[in-house]
């Protein structure tokens, strides 16, 4: 018998994963918003910047808002660097969909094996935020970290909505996606915006794999599946749009944590995977329509 | 004439003789080369004449080692049946998801196929009555030619080699003929492809039941190579790994393939000291070909060639 209980914690727990998705979904909103691609990578910030705030608390002693630092920082740097180094070179060239898929993808290789390698196959945690402190609501427990979770993705969700529409950098970021070379003509160095596009996607990318690491031990990889959630989320939410990402995450999220109570849990990932490919076919624009796709 | 030939010949000469002067691990490396080859030709294939990053081929792989190894083992089957079988279901695995999924294009349609890659690997999992999940399956019978046992890497290695060679020359086939026309019409432009009344759906998911096709025939000459298969063999790496040898060797030469896999399963034992470091030089390696050198290892040799032909040009002049 499925307890009230039960689908309480379900809708909890769907929920907090589900904001995690969303946080990975803005980061390749960002991206695709400022350069029209889609990065594969994304997840891979994510393990990486969980797995930097890892050493850096436990191996080098730092005190742990310093090591999220470290962890956030490692995740603009990387994000910064692939654009200067590779994704740059790339657009000189004109280079296809396929050609930014395979380069995202060498590098989520590549990201994920360095993991492996640094620091081994086992799964690390980070400590909770607010510590190991719980709430208990209808019989369903929910930990303090979570309620952190859900908060800090809102005001970036928000903030971002803001950042877009109201900074100049932000409308410079856009201006630069719809078309380049009106964004040139009228002064704004294009280079640099692609580059603080990956930069902003990197730190997006490692917040999230912070956040999340609390809740589930993290492995090299854990990536790849992530990508394809936070993927799933933004299109969901119309792939341009960070509101409509947090909405699609916790659309995938609820819909994988009522699943695994009412069909089972060894079919989470199958029937996750199977959503999105279902939803890229019937609904390409997301559940916002067409405008929430084109929608800045 | 000759001067065309003679490439061939030498090359097929030190095909032949290669095995009986390497180590025993050595030719076992180029066995898998040449497995690895025939499922990287059907990656190829749809990169290179569609256009579209196939990153499902160890789901096809997965069915055609399964159905040798359920066949031969708890059917007690002959292995001629796993052939059949693994074709079968995997083309019509291949339909069935081909057709509405390669309506997508571009970025979603590679991310389509990486979730199909997962969803695959956990039903092999989960399907453990079939699969045997991490347990996986052994026992599996050497592969007899008629009365002949391909019992020892050697022999293996001479017919895994001829039917990755038939499949090189049959994709090459296909790309002169005239779906290798119509292919290149729908990959350059595909307005003007359909403008000229090409199907492109059929089409695509044609090629798409093509390369499943290779990537089953390949899994069943793994089973009964190996004689052991598990879930671990047909993970999303593996796929990655597929893909990475259809862009080494560069998507449209023919053999481009083969080079990749000769990359991907040679430089490992060199490198096995290391420990784990081979996965990222192989995603490093995906990045820089990408980057520089879009059309592969096929590529600098194109380069060379037309450097080659220009100085001759230039001696006629003179």
């Amino acid at each position: 018998m499925i307890s009230f209980g039960l689908i309480v914690q379900a809708i909890f727990a769907g929920t907090t994963n589900g904001l995690t998705y969303a946080l990975v979904g803005i980061g390749i909103a960002a991206i695709f918003k400022g350069t029209r691609v889609i990065n594969v990578m994304q997840g891979e910030f994510s393990v990486t910047g969980a797995m930097v705030t890892v050493v850096a608390l436990n191996q080098l002693q730092l005190p742990y808002w310093l090591a999220i630092c470290g962890g956030i920082f490692s995740g603009a740097l990387i994000g910064g660097l692939i654009e200067i180094l590779f994704v740059r070179y790339m657009m000189r060239r004109g280079a296809n969909q396929q050609s930014f898929i395979l380069l995202t993808i060498g590098i989520a290789v590549t990201m994920s094996a360095s993991v492996l390698f640094f620091v081994g196959r086992s799964g690390y945690l980070l400590p909770a935020f607010g510590g190991d402190g719980v709430f208990v609501v209808w019989d369903a427990v929910i930990r303090t970290h979570a309620l952190w979770l859900i908060a800090i993705t809102l005001v970036i969700a928000a903030g971002l909505r803001a950042f877009y529409h109201h900074t100049t950098l932000g409308l410079s970021m856009m201006a630069t996606s719809i078309d380049a070379d009106g964004a040139a003509t009228i002064g704004i160095n294009v280079a640099r915006m692609r580059t603080l596009t990956f930069v902003l996607g990197g730190i997006l990318g490692a917040i999230a794999g912070i956040l999340m690491t609390p809740l589930i031990s993290v492995d090299y990889t854990f990536g790849i599946n992530l990508t394809l959630k936070g993927f799933a989320a933004a299109i969901l939410g119309g792939l341009t749009n960070p509101l409509g990402a947090v909405v699609g995450g916790v659309t995938l999220g609820l819909v994988e944590s009522l699943s695994t109570v009412f069909i089972s849990s060894s079919y989470k990932d199958v029937i996750s995977f199977g959503v999105l490919i279902v939803i890229m076919i019937v609904m390409p624009n997301g559940m916002l329509g067409r405008a929430g796709r084109q929608g800045g | 004439m000759i001067r065309r030939l003679l490439p061939v010949l030498i090359l097929l000469a030190i095909w032949v003789a290669l095995p009986q002067f390497l180590p025993r691990n050595i030719t076992d490396l180029l066995v898998f080369a040449g497995i690895y080859t025939i499922a990287g030709l059907g990656v190829s294939l749809l990169l290179g004449h569609c256009g579209i990053v196939n990153l499902a081929q160890a789901v096809f792989y997965g069915i055609g080692a399964y159905s040798t190894a359920y066949l031969t083992t708890e059917m007690n089957l002959s292995s001629i049946w796993g052939f059949v079988v693994g074709a079968v279901l995997s083309m019509a695995t291949a339909f069935i998801i081909g057709w509405p999924v390669l309506r997508l294009t571009g970025y979603f349609l590679a991310l389509a196929t990486l979730a199909l890659s997962i969803i695959g690997n956990a039903l092999f999992y989960q399907w453990d009555w079939l699969t045997q999940g991490t347990l996986g399956i052994g026992g599996i019978p050497k592969l007899h030619l008629f009365t002949y046992a391909l019992d020892t890497p050697n022999r293996f290695y001479y017919f895994v080699w001829a039917l990755a060679f038939a499949g090189i020359v049959m994709s090459r086939n296909l790309t002169d003929s005239r779906t290798g026309l119509m292919l290149r019409a729908m990959r350059d432009s595909s307005e003007a492809a359909v403008s000229l009344g090409i199907d492109l759906q059929w089409l695509r998911t044609r090629v798409f039941v093509l390369s499943a096709l290779l990537g089953s025939l390949a899994g069943n000459l793994f089973a009964h190579y190996s004689s052991f298969v598990s879930v671990q063999s047909f993970t999303v790496e593996k796929s990655f790994s597929f893909l990475l040898i259809s862009v080494l060797g560069g998507v449209r030469a023919p053999w481009g393939a083969a080079v990749g896999a000769i990359f991907i399963t040679v430089v490992p034992e060199y490198l096995s000291r290391l420990g784990d470091i081979h996965q990222m030089l192989f995603g490093l390696a995906l990045v820089l070909i990408v980057v520089f050198l879009p059309y592969g290892l096929a590529g600098i040799v194109d380069l060379v060639k037309s450097r080659f032909a220009k100085s001759v040009g230039a001696d006629h002049v003179r």
